[in-house]
């Protein structure tokens, strides 16, 4: 049943990633490699999260920081720059659902402002889930980057020698 | 070298650089490719870039003929093929030591490209919403809600894009007829009908300038980055917006 769920889970990721990048137009050759990619990562995260109870933002570090690897290494197979592969597959995992609640919280504090108690409450909320958006967003891009860091040669001439210009 | 020959030379590189960075490239990228082609035509490229415009400065090398200019950033969709493709020009023309020419062909050539089809876009981020439902942990039904919804929301994107209306009014209104969509759930009493409404709007989360902008702050253009931030949170705002009239509609049956 685990096995069921964590499979399901990088598939979702999987569909996911693909359909959001899509948005943002990636060339055909680079789907596959981002679903390989968003799988495995997101998955990596569940497990984290479900199974060893690490919390979300150095999960998400640690998810990024093999995704970011692994687009160094599929990048060299298609010609594409790590940020076209890594982007769309971190995206199932930039946390919409805080960054949404943070701004709503605003709205609903600025209604209730007569309301002491009811105000602070939404203040609180505000605070909690910004800081917690901020601190997923930042460690996904930095995790996805340390690869460039400690790889720069490699990481910089990824689309050298194109077939496909 | 002569002096029109420079200026040349800038005309191209201002137009790859203004393509790149308006079509959401990372800023170290944009900058290390356009030194690469600088390079590969025997010339120093230098940039200083912020959100709606950049500075370029091309000179000789060794020699003070120079041209400098200030460009606008025109707002191009996100494409990333044109960030695979056009940092394939610059390697390809660094390697092969090709003249400005055909640089300048295969670059016109490169962007002329279509883009992804609508419809096939259309289908994949309504099918991404959905998984991202059950992400969140949603049932088969509260799927069906999330794509039905974010299909007409999407559809209105599109169309509202096609027809140049200001992006702020544009991520309002998709925010709004989606989750209005969604809203429905609650009338069909599902059980994870808030999960529904919740992510009927994620596909408008501006994921790819905040990811950019943190690359960007990393690798220390912090100016342009903070940019890249504050749009990305302009827009979390409009989204916010469209969907709390929503909320206000439909608040009794959420309580």
């Amino acid at each position: 049943m685990i096995a069921v769920d964590i499979i399901s889970d990088g598939l979702f990721a999987a569909v996911a990633a693909m359909g959001f990048g899509s948005i943002s137009d990636p060339p055909m050759r680079a789907f596959r490699y981002i679903a390989i990619l968003a799988a495995v990562g997101h998955a990596t995260r569940y497990c984290l999260m479900t199974f060893l109870g690490v919390d979300i933002a150095t999960a998400s570090l640690i998810a990024a920081f093999i995704i970011g690897t692994g687009s160094v290494w599929f990048g060299k197979k298609v010609f594409c720059p790590m940020t076209v592969l890594y982007i769309p597959a971190l995206l199932p995992m930039v946390p919409g659902t805080y960054a949404y609640k943070t701004v709503f919280s605003l709205i609903m504090f600025l209604q209730e402002i007569s309301s002491p108690t009811q105000g602070s409450e939404y203040l609180q909320a505000m605070i909690f889930n910004g800081a917690v958006s901020f601190s997923v967003i930042f460690m996904l891009a930095v995790g996805a980057t340390l690869p460039v860091f400690l790889l720069r040669e490699r990481a910089n001439s990824m689309t050298r020698g194109s077939r496909y210009i | 070298m002569t002096q029109e020959y420079v200026t040349r030379i800038a005309d191209f590189i201002a137009r790859y650089l203004s393509y790149m960075l308006g079509a959401g490239v990372h800023t170290s990228r944009v900058v290390r490719n356009s030194k690469r082609i600088g390079d590969a035509l025997g010339v120093d490229v230098s940039v200083h870039t912020s959100q709606k415009t950049a500075t370029l400065t091309v000179a000789e090398k060794g020699r003070p003929v120079m041209n400098t200019r200030v460009l606008d950033i025109p707002a191009f969709p996100i494409s990333f093929e044109w960030n695979a493709d056009l940092s394939a020009l610059s390697w390809a023309a660094y390697d092969r030591k090709m003249p400005l020419e055909e640089i300048e062909a295969r670059f016109d050539s490169l962007v002329a490209k279509p883009r992804m089809n609508p419809v096939f876009v259309l289908l994949m981020a309504s099918l991404a919403n959905a998984s991202f439902c059950r992400l969140f942990g949603g049932d088969i039904w509260a799927m069906l809600v999330t794509f039905t919804a974010t299909m007409i929301g999407f559809f209105t994107r599109q169309h509202l894009t096609r027809r140049h209306v200001n992006h702020y009014i544009v991520f309002v209104v998709s925010a709004f007829v989606a989750s209005l969509c969604a809203s429905t759930a609650l009338t069909l009493g599902l059980d994870s009908a808030e999960i529904a409404l919740a992510t009927s709007v994620l596909y408008l989360v501006p994921g790819v300038p905040l990811i950019n902008g943190v690359i960007d702050i990393t690798d220390g253009h912090i100016q342009i980055g903070i940019s890249r931030l504050v749009n990305a949170l302009m827009l979390i705002v409009c989204i916010a917006i469209g969907m709390s009239a929503t909320l206000m509609l439909v608040k009794d049956s959420l309580l």
